[in-house]
Formats: structure tokens, C-alpha cells, sequence
């Protein structure tokens, strides 16, 4: 027995030349909330079809729970649920009748809880699919997923098509999963999201883990932000070590720092600083530089 | 590097502007109609050529020829099931009564698959938002995807009317070009029509299913009528109010009637500017006739996988059943009164059609060959269905939760099989019924087992779309059709009696004895049953090793 929720060794998928995952290890803690990012194209999905057995790996393995993901999959699935990022239902079904047999598959269901999301997500459950917006489809798969409130929540984009209203009550949904105990892995293209709700996060790029911890491991391997007024001679600063892309206009400066800070304040405190601001990057910068990295998908 | 935008936009320009949408639609539409066009035009010159040629062999002379006609030529019940058969003695007389009601009814088949394919079925799959979204009008792709059709119908004519040509240039059939020009245009006209249908049941209907549903309740409905105007019982005006019936009346070879032309080509014209003004009168994606989008939740038969998809199907299934139910009265209604005439040496032709036996019974051959291929079509049905289910990404939700499967196809397939059972013992039941009250002196056992010797055939249909499920399931639908369009062609073929018996084995209908007219072969039907459910496991074990695949 592994005491992994997730873990995938040497997990690799191709689809002819494509290599769509490339040998990825990873492993998720029970409990944990893990964010999964990528640019279009990184193997997301295909990282998450494979997890739930839908598609077979070319080489190497997944377990979820200590449990084969394609040997045992009825098993695996018991302690876990999928939303996905499109809602193909029945159309000629309604809401509730969707719900029903969903529930009925799934084996469990909190019914207090389900009536509660309902609410919550302000969905109407009479319509019949067919009549259903895409942000409303979206919600039956959500509710479907979060009332039977599973070990493991496996969600690919699963706020594509929501206003913010129920985007906000998507992450109270996911805030009380994680404070009772239950694993998310959360694939999204939405950073705030990201930020806001996940302990660590793993970055793909061309099917391969290119970065993974928490936020703040990354930011500390990232540039911080510095600016900086002064009141007369603007410092030379360009042989200051981790300080790199400096940018004087008049008695303004700005600058990037990697790793200690120590070297620059000494620099600075030389010269006569008038104002001085430092700025954490955004998850959404921090992506951004990573994308900018070498070529954008494939 | 992709990286230069500049350099992207350049590219893309010119195959943006080159192609305008105005055609687009069109000539998708036409590519598409006219690959199963050219499919379906071969398969009919090959019908026709073949009819033609086994008639030359086996009726060599005079004598025989007028024996035939004598016999037939004024046969109620055998021109109802047929057509009329006016001029048996000629070998263009014989093609017209051999095959023209099967290329009708195919033809018809083909038109409303196709257009609802190309029309709803695209649209289903939100093709159409984008395409309408451009610089074009919902009213112009229909416009222009109707005309793809057209396109489609005439590769279907050329393919058909290219072979009987050919055929006729032979010194024993003397087909004048003209005449076979006509002929094949005749048999292409219920294409024609259908695909109008089909065009306007997809405006109508609210899924591709139910708009060919529907399109094929109109196929039902003209074949009975015609079927009640050539019986013989002094209604034959019904004849104007068919389709079928107006094909009829065009009388290709024996009697050319060109004026029936005009209710064919007025109702195709006016089929597709309704479709046509219906398309502009709703929303992409909507139907015209109203959907309730709230109603009361029904929470029975949703169980589980198995459950819903009966629920999901049983209108189709139930309409399955009606219409083999209701051919199955219709036969038996008038087995006794074409078998009255069948005797002495006319008994080898119904063996050439397909039957042996005597009387009634050999007429019920014959007919019971027809329902076979219509429980064949349930079959193939139900494969598809299974596969849409697949491709629709309905599948996933249960395959995510704690249902195997294996256990999801096992299902499917258990729904399949009993739909398939419980069809070949209503066409048994209901054929009874008809031949009692005409006092045929058929036992109700003696049907029933016609009826489940239905079964095997499309157990072999249903076993290798499995199969073909499991290992290309993109290739479903054409190995499904195909077998059974190939199944059905050998055995028109076989008739010639020249074919090899290896290729008359790779039909699925050629080893089914024609019961009643002879006892069912139960030996033949457990090699058939074992073949389908084998390939069917085969199926199942492939499926639980591969990806899920979409469209
Ligand atoms: N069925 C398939 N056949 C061929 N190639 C595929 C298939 N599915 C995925 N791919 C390829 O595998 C790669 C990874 O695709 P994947 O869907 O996992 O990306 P993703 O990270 O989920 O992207 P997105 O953010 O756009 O959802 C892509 O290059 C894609 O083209
Ligand atoms: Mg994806």
C-alpha cells in the first residue's frame, strides 16, 4: 500500500509521433490540494484520462490510493470523481433525472449536501439538459462530482462557463473539501483560481513536469521586482550579483532580483533612496515567464 | 518557432478568403453524399445487372419465359409485395419485378440517412455554429447542403445507370440506352424524394435520430399504402398518395410513364423549399416542432448504464418493433392468396428468389427473408447506438464512476440481443395473426420458429460491430452497413446460381433456411449465434485494452 492519493511512475502517453506525456512522476499527498498547469497542448488531459483509466498508457504506470488505475479501475473509481471541462449529458433528461442516475452509479450520495449545492449553484434541476446553458451543464457535472463527496476530486477546467458569482462559490465548495480532509487535483487555466486555492502547484510544459511545489518555493526561485527613487545620482547597479534587466527613466529605476536581496540593499544604501517598492510575482507571472521559455506549446 | 504572428496571418489570409463560404457548405455536403453515393450506385448497377443475367440463364426459352408471366404476371399478393409484373416474358419485365421495390426501399433508406446526417447530424455535433456564424445565412447552407445532396443523388444515378447500361449492351438482355436511363433514374427517384424528407424532418425533429425516425415512418407508411393499392382489392388510387407508389406509376422498361414524374419532382422541390424556409424560422440548434424544456422528473429506469439506455432508446426500439409487427400482419394477411397460384414448375422461381417449399409457405419465405433484413437493420442499430454513446461522450460519466467495462458492454449487448429476440417473435406472432384470419392453416409454432430463425443473422451483424467496436470504432458504421448492404446484395446476386459458395457464405442471410418453407436450420443458426457472440467477446476484450475515442 502506497500512502499516495496520486502517483504516476514513468507515466507516458503517445499518440503516434505526438508525444503527449512524457515519463511523469508525480505524486500528490492525501489531503492535498495540487493545481496542475500547462499551456494548451502540455498532456493535462491526458495526464487525467490516464489517471481515471480512460485511455492506457504507451509505458510506465499510475496508482491512485495504492490501487492500479487500469487493473482496478472500479475500485480506483469508488474513492474518487471526474468533472471534466465540457458537460456532453443526455439532453432529453433533466437536471434532477441526471443527477439521479449519476448518484445511483456513483453508489453514495449526501443528499443534504446535493440539495445544498443546488442552491448554492443556482441551478434550476426541472429543465431538461437540452434546454440547459453551457455554465448550467457545467453545473450538474460539479454537483454530480462534489455530492458524493469522494476521497479525490479529479477536475479538468471544471469552472469553464461560469459566471464569477459561481466561480466564487466553486472555491468555497473546494476551501470545505480540503478542511475535510479531501485530495483535489485541479487542472485550470485560471491563476487566480490556482493561487487561491492550492497548497502546491505543477507546471507541464511539451508533457513533461517542468516545476513543482508550493507557491512559495516559486517565487523564491523567481525574480522579485524592484523600484526605486532617488534623490540624486541614480546608482550604478548592473555588477550587483542577481540583479539583472534594469531600467533607469530620470531619478526612477526598476530591476529584477534572483535569490538573496542582501547585495542590492547594500548597493542602494550607498545612494539616497527616496522611495523603494518590491513585488512578489503573480502565479500568473511566474507562468508567464515559464511559458516564455523556448516555444509555446507545440 | 511559431512565434512570428506576422508570418501566421500572412499564410492564413488567402486560404481564408480563396474558398467563400457560399460553397463551403455546398460542396462539403456534395464530397460527403457523393463518396455513399458512388458506394450505393455500384451496389445498384451490380443488383440490376445481376437480375437481368440470372433471368437469361434460367429462363432460356419462350416457354418457360410465358410460364413465368402466366403465373405471376396476374398475381395479387406477389404484386403487392413486389410491384407489378407486366411483361415477365422480357427480361427488362423481369429486372423491373425482381429488384425494383428492393432499390426503392434501399434507395429511400439511403436518402434519409444521408440528409439527416448531413443536415442534423451536423448540426448536432455544433458544426453548424460555426459555418452560420460566418458570413452566411442558416437559409443559404441549408440552401446549399440540400444541393450537396442533389450532387450526391446524381453520382448515385451515374454509378447505377453507368453498369445497366453496360449490362444492356449484352445480346440476351437488349436494354435500349434510353430505356435504362429511365429505368435507373426510376429507381433513384425515391432517393431523390427521401433525401427532401429527410431534409425536412431534420428541421422539424430536435436530434438526428428522430429526424431519420421520422423520415422512415414516412418510408413505412408509402410502402403500405402502395402495398394496399397493388393488392388487388379495388383501392388502387391509393397509388397516388405513395411516393412509393409514384415510382410505380413511371413503369420503367414495360410501360414508360414519364408524367409521374411531375408529383415526384414537384413534391422533391417543394419538400426542400420547405426545409428550406423552416431552417430560417429557428435557431441553430433548435427544432421547429416544440420540445417541453421543463418537465416532471422521472426518476424510474435510471438505475444504472443498462437501465438508461433502455430508457433512452425504447421509443426507437418500440418503433422497430411497430413497423415489423405491422410488415409481418401485412404478410401473413396475404401469404395465402400469392400462394394459391404458386405450383408445378413456377415453384422453381420463388426457389431462385430465395424459398422452397410450396404455396404459402414459400411465399412466407420470401417474406420472412425481407423481415430478416429488417431485424438486421435493428442489429445494426443498436451497434450504433452503442457507439454514439462512445463518441457523444455520454460514456465517460459512467466509466469515471464505479461501473467496469466490461460490465457496461455486456449490458448494451444483453438490451441488444432481447431487442433482436423479442423482434424476430413479434415478426412470428403477427404473421400468424395475418394468416389466420385469411385461414392459412399455419400453426402459431411453426412461425414462432421462423420468426427467432430471424435471430441468428443479425447476431452475426451485432457480433462484428462489437468487434469492430473494440478494435476501430471509428470504422463502426461502415463495417455495420457495409456487411449488411454486402449481405443483401449477395443474396439478390445469388440468384444467378454462378456464384462461388465461398462468396455466398460471407452473407449473413444466405445460411438462414427460409423458414416457414422449410424448417429453420437449428445447426446452421448455433454456428451463426456462436460467431456472433464470439466476435462479440473478441469485441469486448479489445474494447478493455484501448483509449476511449470521440468522433
Ligand atoms: N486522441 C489524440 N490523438 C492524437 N493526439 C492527441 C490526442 N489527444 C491529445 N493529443 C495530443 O496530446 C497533446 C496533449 O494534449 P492534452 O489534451 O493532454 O493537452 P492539455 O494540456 O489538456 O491542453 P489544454 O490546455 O488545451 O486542455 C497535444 O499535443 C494533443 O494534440
Ligand atoms: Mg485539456
Amino acid at each position: 500500500m502506497s500512502d499516495r492519493a496520486i502517483r504516476t511512475e514513468q507515466l507516458t502517453k503517445r499518440y503516434g509521433d505526438v508525444v503527449a506525456l512524457d515519463h511523469l512522476d508525480l505524486e500528490v499527498t492525501p489531503g492535498e490540494v495540487v493545481g496542475f498547469l500547462g499551456p494548451n497542448g502540455a498532456g493535462k488531459t491526458t495526464t487525467i484520462r490516464l489517471l481515471l483509466g480512460l485511455s492506457r498508457p504507451t509505458e510506465g504506470r499510475a496508482e491512485i490510493f495504492g490501487l492500479d488505475c487500469q487493473k482496478q479501475p472500479a475500485q480506483v473509481h469508488r474513492r474518487l470523481a471526474y468533472v471534466a471541462g465540457e458537460a456532453d449529458l443526455w439532453p432529453s433528461l433533466t437536471g434532477e433525472e441526471t443527477l439521479s442516475l449519476l448518484g445511483r452509479v456513483s453508489g453514495r450520495v449526501d443528499e443534504h449536501y446535493r440539495d445544498d449545492l443546488l442552491n448554492r449553484f443556482d441551478l434550476d434541476p426541472t429543465k431538461k439538459v437540452r434546454a440547459y446553458s453551457r455554465g448550467n451543464r457545467q453545473k450538474v457535472i460539479l454537483i454530480a462530482a462534489l455530492m458524493v463527496r469522494p476521497d479525490l476530486l479529479v477536475l479538468d477546467e471544471p469552472t469553464s462557463g461560469l459566471d464569477p458569482l459561481m466561480e466564487q462559490a466553486f472555491r468555497a465548495c473546494i476551501g470545505e473539501a480540503r478542511d475535510r480532509g479531501q485530495t483535489v487535483f485541479l487542472s485550470s487555466h485560471i491563476m487566480s483560481e490556482v493561487e487561491a486555492l492550492c497548497d502546491r502547484v505543477g507546471i507541464l510544459r511539451n508533457g513533461a513536469l517542468v516545476e513543482m511545489g508550493t507557491l512559495a518555493e516559486m517565487r523564491h526561485l523567481s525574480a522579485l521586482t524592484v523600484e526605486a527613487r532617488f534623490d540624486g545620482a541614480v546608482p550604478d547597479l548592473s555588477n550587483v550579483p542577481g540583479v539583472s534587466d534594469v531600467l533607469i527613466d530620470g531619478q526612477n529605476l526598476q530591476c529584477q532580483v534572483r535569490g538573496s536581496v542582501e547585495p542590492l540593499v547594500s548597493a542602494l544604501a550607498a545612494s539616497r533612496v527616496t522611495g523603494l517598492l518590491s513585488r512578489e510575482p503573480s502565479l500568473e507571472e511566474l507562468f508567464l515567464a515559464q511559458y516564455g521559455e523556448g516555444e509555446h506549446g507545440r | 518557432m511559431a512565434a512570428d504572428p506576422a508570418v501566421l496571418v500572412r499564410d492564413n489570409e488567402p486560404t481564408l478568403t480563396r474558398r467563400s463560404p457560399i460553397t463551403v457548405v455546398a460542396s462539403r455536403s456534395a464530397r460527403a453524399a457523393g463518396r455513399s453515393g458512388a458506394l450505393w450506385g455500384f451496389i445498384f448497377g451490380i443488383a440490376i445487372a445481376s437480375s437481368a443475367v440470372s433471368y437469361t440463364q434460367i429462363y432460356k426459352t419462350p416457354a418457360s419465359r410465358a410460364a413465368l408471366a402466366a403465373a405471376y404476371g396476374s398475381n395479387n399478393a406477389m404484386s403487392a409485395l413486389f410491384g407489378p409484373a407486366p411483361q415477365l416474358q422480357t427480361v427488362a419485365g423481369f429486372t423491373v419485378f425482381k429488384i425494383s421495390m428492393t432499390l426503392m426501399i434501399l434507395g429511400a433508406v439511403w436518402g434519409l440517412l444521408t440528409s439527416t446526417r448531413l443536415l442534423r447530424g451536423e448540426e448536432d455535433r455544433g458544426r453548424w455554429d460555426l459555418l452560420v456564424a460566418g458570413q452566411t445565412t442558416r437559409r443559404r447552407a441549408t440552401f446549399q447542403a440540400i444541393v450537396g445532396l442533389g450532387a450526391g443523388a446524381v453520382v448515385l444515378w451515374a454509378g447505377a445507370a453507368l453498369l445497366t447500361v453496360a449490362t444492356g449492351q449484352s445480346d440476351k438482355v437488349q436494354f435500349g440506352v434510353a430505356s435504362a436511363l429511365f429505368f435507373t433514374l426510376a429507381m433513384v427517384a425515391t432517393a431523390v424524394m427521401f433525401l427532401a424528407i429527410g431534409a425536412v424532418t431534420s428541421q422539424l425533429a430536435a436530434t438526428r435520430r428522430q429526424a431519420a425516425s421520422l423520415a422512415a415512418v414516412v418510408l413505412g407508411i408509402s410502402y403500405a399504402l402502395r402495398l394496399v393499392a397493388d393488392a388487388g382489392v379495388g383501392l388502387h388510387g391509393l397509388i397516388w398518395v405513395s411516393p412509393l407508389g409514384w415510382v410505380e406509376e413511371l413503369r420503367p422498361f414495360t410501360a414508360p410513364q414519364p408524367l409521374a414524374l411531375v408529383p415526384i419532382g414537384a413534391c422533391t422541390v417543394i419538400l426542400a423549399g420547405t426545409a428550406v424556409h423552416l431552417a430560417g424560422r429557428r435557431d441553430v440548434g433548435s427544432s421547429v416542432m416544440a420540445d417541453r424544456t421543463q418537465a416532471e422528473s422521472h426518476l424510474g429506469l435510471l438505475g444504472g448504464p443498462t437501465m438508461a439506455a433502455i430508457r433512452l432508446m425504447r421509443s426507437t426500439v418500440i418503433g422497430w418493433w411497430m413497423a415489423i409487427a405491422i410488415a409481418a400482419l401485412l404478410y401473413g394477411f396475404i401469404a395465402k392468396s400469392a400462394g394459391t397460384t404458386v405450383a408445378g414448375s413456377v415453384h422453381e422461381v420463388l426457389t431462385k428468389l430465395g424459398a422452397t417449399g410450396n404455396g404459402t409457405q414459400a411465399v412466407l419465405g420470401v417474406c420472412f427473408l425481407m423481415l430478416a433484413v429488417l431485424t438486421g437493420f435493428v442489429a445494426g442499430g443498436q451497434v450504433t447506438a452503442v457507439r454514439a454513446e462512445e463518441s457523444g461522450g455520454t460514456l465517460v460519466h459512467f466509466l469515471v464512476r464505479p461501473i467496469s467495462r466490461w460490465s457496461w458492454l455486456g449490458g448494451r449487448y444483453l438490451v441488444a440481443l432481447s431487442v433482436l429476440v423479442v423482434a424476430g417473435l413479434v415478426a412470428g406472432t403477427l404473421t400468424w395473426l395475418g394468416a389466420a384470419v385469411q385461414h392459412s392453416g399455419l400453426s402459431l409454432p411453426t412461425l414462432l420458429g421462423a420468426g427467432v430463425n430471424l435471430v441468428p443473422p443479425s447476431m452475426v451483424i451485432l457480433g462484428v460491430g462489437i468487434l469492430a467496436f473494440g478494435v476501430r470504432p471509428r470504422s463502426v458504421t461502415w463495417v455495420v452497413y457495409g456487411l449488411l448492404g454486402w449481405s443483401i446484395l449477395v443474396v439478390i446476386v445469388g440468384g444467378i446460381g454462378a456464384v462461388s459458395h465461398w462468396v455466398l457464405d460471407t452473407s449473413v442471410f444466405h445460411q438462414m433456411a427460409s423458414a416457414p418453407a422449410v424448417p429453420p436450420h437449428w445447426g446452421a443458426n448455433a454456428v451463426m449465434a456462436g460467431i456472433g457472440i464470439t466476435t462479440a467477446l473478441f469485441g469486448a476484450w479489445a474494447f478493455r485494452y484501448r483509449d476511449l475515442q470521440g468522433e
